[in-house]
């Protein structure tokens, strides 16, 4: 009985452990590493932050997994992230400029269509045709800084980590398609 | 008749990097091909740079095989639609739309961005430890320095950097380019100012700080995000102006 509410207690301490852990951000980009949670948690932190996924499920929370390039555990990437998606008012308060996002979303679009990858060139010539050749430098520039799209020395455009990470790419390429229909409805 | 003996494998090793810089579908290079050309060539070289000639381009010809690879798992996942399809369906949309699709698939990352004590021990370590400014540099430039001041429009002039005709112009021409951008709202100065090369901001910068302080633009800063927003006049306005510092640094 007493060793049952230890291992209870040892539990909650650990999921706290682990909310800590994902929720202040260490470094420069957000998110901890498998090999990290490792350390932090033991080895068997993915049971624990299974748990933490569902007590944080209430508050529209979820504990999401990055994989990393070699799809080993130790470089997987644990985030904290919204369950749902906001809704574009929240995203405008947010400090969020629609035109950014209507960047970044055909972006993503044209790289999938590509195969993955593309010439920036020839996403900037692509989107010059919708919009201003500051904003696409400025949104190209600032998508690669953060971590949504990657550029490698060649010059080439992949979708980055934080794009695996917060967007849900299937639906995406789906809403894009629904909509232009719609869109040549009208 | 080294240069003859080296064509094939340059040749190879410009195709290959053609397709890794382009979207170009990396099965257009015939690896089978390729590599039994360079087998065949293999015998003729001699020298040490004729066979790291040909291991460069045994390399390029793993880069596509890698890419490949990844062209293959892109079109078998259900991310990949018709490059055409998709660029007719990006233009059909209006920038909304675009945004509210992405809106609705995004998640975006929780986290808190705050100062932990072991941060605020470590800055307290680096600030007690940093060399006063004036002690710096002492060592590589002695410390007969010329600190920070303000350079009027007259010693320009004569440094050369404008002449007075130039000056004129290249105000009327911002104060344009100005009043066409922002079309009566804000715009960000730093946007505007350009991110060309940092001569060409400095210059930007200086000529608006002109236009700034004759009443024919107006600033405005936002504290807490660190946006500054400009918006040109068509009249003057008149009034006192106050004085703001803008860094202008090579990498913003």
């Amino acid at each position: 009985m007493e060793s049952e509410s230890g291992d209870r207690a040892l539990l909650e301490r650990k999921v706290r452990r682990a909310f800590q852990v994902l929720v202040l951000q260490r470094g420069r980009n957000p998110g901890v590493k498998g090999w990290e949670m490792k350390r932090h948690l033991g080895r068997e932190y993915r049971k624990i932050i299974e748990v933490l996924s569902e007590d944080v499920a209430p508050m529209g929370l979820e504990v999401f997994e990055v994989k990393g390039a070699d799809g080993s555990d130790d470089s997987s990437r644990f985030l904290l992230r919204f369950r749902d998606s906001p809704t574009v008012n929240e995203a405008e308060t947010s400090g969020i400029r629609i035109d950014d996002l209507a960047v970044l979303a055909a972006t993503i679009a044209f790289i999938n269509s590509k195969s993955g990858r593309v010439a920036r060139r020839e996403v900037e010539q692509f989107l010059r045709e919708k919009f201003p050749k500051w904003r696409v430098d400025y949104s190209l520039d600032r998508y690669v800084k953060r971590g949504y799209l990657d550029q490698d020395d060649r010059g080439m455009l992949h979708i980055g980590w934080r794009t695996r990470a917060e967007v849900d790419e299937k639906t995406l390429m789906t809403m894009i398609l629904s909509r232009a229909q719609e869109a040549a409805k009208k | 008749m080294g240069q003859t003996k080296l064509d094939d494998y340059l040749r190879v090793i410009e195709l290959c990097r053609d397709v890794e810089t382009s979207s170009a579908n990396p099965f257009d290079v015939d690896i089978r091909e390729k590599i039994l050309l360079l087998k065949q060539r293999l015998p003729e070289l001699k020298l040490l740079d004729e066979l790291l000639v040909d291991s460069e381009a045994m390399l390029e010809l793993a880069q596509i095989v890698k890419l490949q690879d990844q062209w293959l798992k892109q079109r078998a996942s259900a991310l990949y639609i018709d490059p055409l399809l998709i660029q007719l369906k990006l233009k059909l949309l209006p920038k909304d739309a675009l945004s509210e699709a992405f809106v609705k698939s995004w998640h975006p990352i929780a986290q808190i961005d705050q100062l932990s004590p072991r941060g605020l021990e470590k800055a307290f370590v680096y600030w007690r430890e940093l060399t006063p400014m004036s002690e710096r540099f002492k060592d590589q430039f002695g410390t007969y320095g010329v600190g920070p001041g303000v350079v009027e429009y007259t010693d320009l002039v004569s440094l050369g950097v404008f002449t007075k005709e130039e000056f004129e112009i290249g105000l009327t021409r911002l104060h344009d380019e100005l009043l066409q951008q922002s079309n009566g709202e804000w715009v960000d100065y730093r946007q505007f100012i350009g991110n060309d090369s940092y001569e060409s901001k400095v210059r930007r910068a200086y000529l608006l700080a002109f236009l700034l302080s004759e009443g024919r633009a107006l600033l405005k800063t936002e504290p807490l995000t660190g946006k500054i927003w400009t918006m040109g006049l068509v009249e003057k306005v008149k009034g006192t102006p106050k004085s703001v510092a803008i860094p202008i640094t090579g990498d913003s």
